[in-house]
């Protein structure tokens, strides 16, 4: 449903998301440093790096000049400089980005597609033993936080098994190259990516297997059953097809949070991503790293929704008549 | 078709379970001092102790009876949840059906605005929030003011849920109304958490009560019920708020799962009063811990607790999908 | 070909088809006719073997018989040897998929071809059917009722089925577009074995060569298409068919009396049937064949109510009626029409047992009747021309409808009383003591002919005479009269011998109509045949002389009577 509308529902968000970002500390009392900076930071700031970030950012000028001032950094690419990594966050932030991208990526397909795979067989078996226990199964799964399905496993097969890393996205320090590295950090994926697909699998299975009853009760299923057409064809290209809708969108919806839902999976397995990172910056009270965090992850989102919408209308032709 | 969301939630075997589970929880949370000898946050000599009779579930890190908190952060859950859905449900249906009825520019820039808030990621706007903001309310007037706010939201709904859920509404109302009253030390804590989680989760709601008030407004009835010379406030007591029941009903059920959820999370990475118990604090500090054996009776009961509210509560609003969606009825498997 | 052996189909307890026999050969194509619920749609549904309810009986597609197969081959046998072209409906084509798409689809799936053959052959089938083709990559709902429904007549067409299962193919095609399909429904289905279920009978008439009509979950008739419609032999057909808008018939609308009832015992039917007898409520009439068609009633199909046979009457040397032979059919309107000294009005007394015959008898139902007893009078009342004069000026209202029970004896007086009440009622006249005691002259025209009725009406009889009825009153009343005089007909189930000089209303009121002319029958036969196209000079003669609402040439039509 790309329109011009949604376009401008993005745009009013992030600039929501920004203005908030540049005012929040600035309206704090006292030194426009210490607010941004934190008081921790600034103690230990030397005072050559205090001025140089005063200049910067213009933090010694009027509101007006420090909001130019912000925008000419944020195009400039320049986010500020993390105190607590002792580096620019835009370094900071794009060194992490890839490993939060990796997991959650194969999280949301792979959570996806079992999600509707399941959620077809089950509802074509309503009301029997496989729809039965696999709905009490999902429902049950969904009571469990991404957090404590994680420490769960991390328990069992880190800890107690010690079958797999307990953190990291790649051992630290070791020289692996090619295939020995893909398979390192396959182990160390595996733990989260299992965690993450556990925790999105049931929302997936729900939303599929309603529709798709739903589907099955059309005219257009008596048809095709008539037509002859094998019970496999029935259920995946016309119900199951039909059934994609809303699953469809949560996934757009997924997409966008993609960068930002896997904060607490990150922080479990000490993921080093960008959820770790919003963690850590919180814990050491780096402000800038939040605020570039911050400013990233909205991009992201706004940036994936925008996908997902140009690619609604691909898969259901019903959206566009419906609007 | 005549939804009765009471009858929905009775008859589902799905909903029965999901309600004596809540009952349970329920039931520890408002007991707690009862069922508890020692206060949650009082720290002893004995660390890590084990289970044993005077400490059911033995002792955390700083001696304190993990039984004791356990029970106590029962009442944060609930209390959260529940008076997030109260306020956020309340906030959905009014906007949402004023949205639907004044239409116009107004209605315009309500969606535009709710949109634009379904989009934001919730996480990363409560870390911004809590950076900034203390969630702790001890300023007077403030508290004065969510003390108002909270005591209007509940009357309504109780009314509601008294006059339409009938038994189930008094089951809903009575404990609702007894945990507030028994935490008012923890609302003073998270009162600003509430009111920011409301302001977070009306959104969802308000879409869907548009949308159906919205097919109301078109529907031929409540022209004919016009021509009657009905008022528009006859209208809105007698067909639209009864219309729009289950789904606020319904609405409210997912919000309590969500606030439920959000509360654990934001107390597992630390945000919030550090004084206040939550399932999510304890399993936050249980993780520190985790290569000790301590965690069957810490995290572990604690996960447990938290998971078995938020199924009970998922269980409770699943029932009632069928009576949204009629063609989730039926028991007719597609294979013969 | 198809052949349906006994198939009887039930969901959930109530049973929706019972006993159905149908035998279709190749190149024949045979109408099943029936309104909503009545089993239509579970019929074309079964030869397929796409019921989720009991199902029993046998179904031949060729020699294959389909209850003996295993799910796979019946898979396999569907869409190639037997298809069906659904009735058009929101989501009946799968909505996410082109319409080229679709129609191909049986083809590909069956592997009778590769995609590109199929999709080729699809666009064939699609453009003979009528669909535009740049609607071919269309989804469905860009498509109106009509295109939709020729979508799914081609893509019935598309893997050459031998039988062919046509559900309401016309229905949601507007007039213009009827005609079409029509065409090339009548190419599409040579050789083939069709099967066409309609509640339209229009349908039935133009695209069939046998008809059934199914009430009930049974077959009560069938036989070949002209005949059926045009004399039907069972009383539910021909209700059917008077309740029929068309261009044909010229009676004014009736419908059948009560409803349809799933729980009656015996004969479906019997409830609202006019000729219903006591073995018509406990037994199921078989399918019996008469000649070239088939009936399921307990009497044969439709039976006369009464017979007249050669009779004759003289007033000295005149031959006021002579050697008249008539048949009155149960539930019927036959309209006698003739000038004035035509004999009409003997004929209807002597009819009525008031006036005994010289020559002839009279039958009614099967029995011969045993003249001027007091049954025949049960069973036959007649109005009269003039109200003023048929009733008695020394008696009341109530009185003059009560003396018929009294005459016969029929029950005590407070009954008689309930009886006359009751019936005054049914003729639209209040049932006040104020107008009970009212005397004759108080009264208008339109009242005094509605008690007139009324006390015909009072000895409950099969057959009416309503002679001349409306002849001495005003028109507008004479509307009401005649309205009242059909509703009667209907909500009794009486058969009505109308006498008038006036064929523009014998032709509104009547199903057939015999011309009398000097004591003789000239013409009779079907309302709509004799109207349309007369074949005695009398007839014509009459027909030139009616009323018509057109400023006309003035030398063709005589001045305007009523």
């Amino acid at each position: 449903m790309f329109t011009r509308q949604n376009l401008i529902i993005y745009l009013v968000a992030l600039l929501i998301i920004l203005t908030l970002n540049f005012l929040l500390p600035r309206m704090m009392p006292g030194n426009p440093i210490i607010a941004i900076y934190g008081d921790v930071a600034v103690v230990q700031m030397s005072p050559e790096l205090e001025a140089e970030l005063t200049e910067r950012f213009s933090l010694d000028q009027s509101l007006g000049r420090q909001f130019v001032s912000y925008w000419a950094a944020l195009f400039r690419g320049d986010l500020g400089y993390s105190y607590a990594y002792n580096a620019p966050v835009a370094e900071v932030i794009f060194g992490r980005l890839p490993w939060t991208l990796l997991l959650a990526g194969l999280a949301l397909v792979i959570s996806t597609i079992m999600g509707i795979l399941l959620g077809i067989e089950s509802g074509w078996r309503r009301g029997k033993r496989l729809d039965g226990s696999l709905l009490t199964g999902m429902i049950t799964l969904s009571g469990f936080p991404d957090f404590l399905l994680g420490i769960l496993l991390l328990l069992l097969f880190a800890v107690n098994l010690q079958l797999l890393p307990l953190f990291g996205a790649e051992s630290a320090y070791s020289d692996l190259g090619g295939f020995q590295r893909l398979a390192d950090i396959g182990k160390h994926l595996l733990l989260p990516l299992v965690t993450l697909v556990l925790a999105r699998v049931s929302g997936g299975y729900l939303l599929t297997r309603n529709a798709f009853i739903g589907e099955l009760k059309e005219p257009y299923i008596l048809l095709a059953r008539a037509k002859g057409l094998k019970q496999e064809t029935i259920r995946y290209r016309h119900a199951g097809r039909n059934s994609l809708l809303p699953v469809m969108t949560r996934t757009g919806v997924l997409l966008g949070l993609m960068v930002t839902g896997v904060l607490f999976v990150e922080i479990v397995f000490s993921y080093p991503g960008i959820g770790l990172a919003t963690y850590e910056a919180l814990t050491y009270r780096d402000y800038p790293l939040l605020q570039g965090l911050l400013l990233v992850s909205a991009i992201c989102v706004l940036t994936a929704n925008f996908i997902a919408d140009l690619f609604y209308s691909k898969v259901d032709p019903r959206v566009s008549y419906a609007r | 078709m005549h939804v009765d969301p009471k009858r929905e939630m009775v008859q589902s075997k799905g909903g029965r379970i999901g309600m004596a589970l809540l009952l349970i929880v329920v039931f520890l949370a408002i007991f707690a001092p009862l069922l508890t000898t020692y206060e949650p946050l009082e720290q002893t000599v004995q660390i890590f102790a084990a289970p044993s009779w005077e400490h059911p579930l033995g002792t955390n890190h700083v001696g304190q009876d993990i039984w004791s908190q356990l029970v106590y952060a029962a009442r944060t859950s609930l209390l959260v949840g529940l008076l997030v859905a109260v306020f956020s449900t309340v906030l959905s249906a009014l906007i949402g059906t004023s949205a639907a009825l004044i239409g116009g520019v107004y209605d315009h820039v309500v969606m535009r605005l709710v949109d634009a808030f379904i989009i934001i990621p919730i996480i990363i706007l409560l870390i911004l929030l809590s950076v900034y903001f203390n969630p702790n309310l001890s300023r007077g007037p403030l508290l004065i003011g969510i003390g108002v706010l909270i005591v209007i939201a509940v009357i309504c709904i109780s009314l509601y849920a008294v006059r339409n859920l009938g038994w189930v509404g008094m089951l809903i109302v009575c404990p609702l109304i007894a945990l507030v009253l028994l935490s008012r030390d923890i609302i003073q804590s998270t009162g600003g958490l509430i009111i920011i989680l409301a302001l977070l989760c009306w959104q969802g709601g308000a879409r869907v009560v548009r949308a159906q008030a919205l097919s109301l407004k078109e529907n031929a009835y409540i022209s004919a019920v016009q021509g009657f010379g009905a008022s528009i406030r006859y209208i809105i007591r007698r067909h639209i708020i009864p219309e729009l029941g289950p789904l606020l009903v319904a609405d409210f059920i997912f919000c309590v799962r969500r606030a439920v959820f959000l509360q654990a999370g934001l107390a597992f990475i630390g945000i919030g009063d550090p004084n206040v118990v939550s399932w999510g604090s304890m399993i936050s500090d249980a993780r520190d811990w985790i290569f000790l054996d301590v965690w069957v009776w810490w995290l572990l009961p604690a996960g447990i607790a938290l998971s078995v509210t938020i199924v009970a509560v998922t269980l409770i609003g699943y029932s009632l999908e069928p009576a949204l969606d009629p063609r989730l009825r039926g028991e007719v498997s597609a294979q013969n | 070909m198809l052949k349906i052996e006994n198939l009887s189909v039930s969901f959930e307890g109530e049973r929706v088809l019972k006993g159905i026999d149908l035998e279709v050969q190749a190149g024949e194509c045979i109408g099943v006719v029936g309104e909503s619920g009545a089993g239509k749609t579970t019929l074309g549904l079964s030869t397929m073997r796409l019921l989720n309810g009991n199902v029993s009986g046998k179904i031949y597609i060729g020699d294959m018989e389909l209850m003996a197969l295993s799910e796979e081959e019946t898979r396999r046998i569907r869409w190639n040897r037997v298809a069906m072209a659904f009735q058009s409906a929101e989501n009946r084509l799968n909505p996410t998929q082109q319409i080229l798409d679709q129609v191909a689809e049986p083809m590909i799936a069956h592997l009778l071809s590769g995609t590109a053959k199929a999709k080729q052959r699809a666009a064939e089938v699609l453009q003979e059917a009528g669909l535009a083709m740049a609607k071919f990559h269309h989804y469905p709902h860009q498509l109106s009722a009509g295109e939709q429904q020729r979508v799914l007549i081609a893509m019935a067409l598309i893997n050459d089925p031998e039988v062919l299962i046509l559900d309401e193919p016309i229905s949601s095609l507007d007039a213009g577009s009827r005609i079409e399909m029509i065409t090339f429904l009548k190419q599409a289905i040579e050789d083939r074995a069709v099967l066409v279920m309609t509640h339209d009978i229009s349908t039935a008439a133009r695209l069939t060569s046998k008809v059934a009509t199914l009430y009930g979950g049974r077959i009560v008739e069938l036989g070949p298409t002209n005949s059926v419609l045009s004399r039907p032999r069972h009383p539910y057909t021909r209700a059917l068919l008077r309740s029929y808008p068309n261009m044909t018939t010229m009676k004014d609308l009736q419908g059948i009396k009560g409803r349809m009832d799933r729980q009656a015992t015996g004969c479906a039917f019997h409830p609202r049937c006019t000729q219903a007898i006591t073995i018509c409520k406990k037994q199921i009439p078989p399918l019996v064949k008469h000649d070239r068609w088939l009936a399921a009633c307990h009497r044969g199909g439709i039976i006369p109510a009464l017979s007249v046979n050669k009779l004759s009457k003289y007033f000295g040397q005149l031959e006021a009626v002579a050697e008249v032979s008539l048949t009155l059919e149960h539930g019927e309107t036959l309209a006698l029409v003739g000038q004035s000294g035509s004999g009409k009005t003997t004929l209807a007394r002597m009819i009525a047992g008031i006036l005994k015959p010289d020559k002839g008898y009279i039958q009614l139902e099967t029995g011969e009747s045993e003249w001027k007893g007091k049954d025949y009078h049960r069973t036959v009342q007649l109005v009269f021309q003039n109200p003023g004069e048929a009733l008695s000026h020394r008696l009341t209202v109530l009185e003059s409808v009560r003396e018929p029970l009294e005459i016969q004896g029929i029950g005590d007086k407070e009954e008689r009383d309930e009886i006359a009440k009751k019936v005054i009622e049914e003729v639209e006249l209040p049932n006040t003591d104020k107008f009970l005691d009212e005397y004759p002259h108080h009264l208008s025209g339109g009242e005094l002919q509605r008690v007139n009725i009324a006390r015909a009406l009072v000895l409950d009889p099969k057959v009416l005479i309503a002679d001349e009825p409306t002849a001495f009153l005003d028109s507008s009343i004479q509307a009401k009269v005649l309205k009242l005089l059909m509703d009667l007909q209907e909500n009794r189930g009486l058969s009505m011998l109308f006498i008038t000089h006036d064929i523009a209303v014998a032709r509104k009121i009547s199903d057939r109509i015999a011309v009398m002319q000097e004591g003789r029958i000239v013409e009779q036969g079907l309302t709509s045949q004799v109207i349309t196209s007369p074949s005695h000079t009398h007839t014509r003669k009459l027909l030139n002389a009616a009323a018509e609402l057109h400023a006309g040439d003035e030398d063709e039509a005589m001045p305007i009577t009523f």
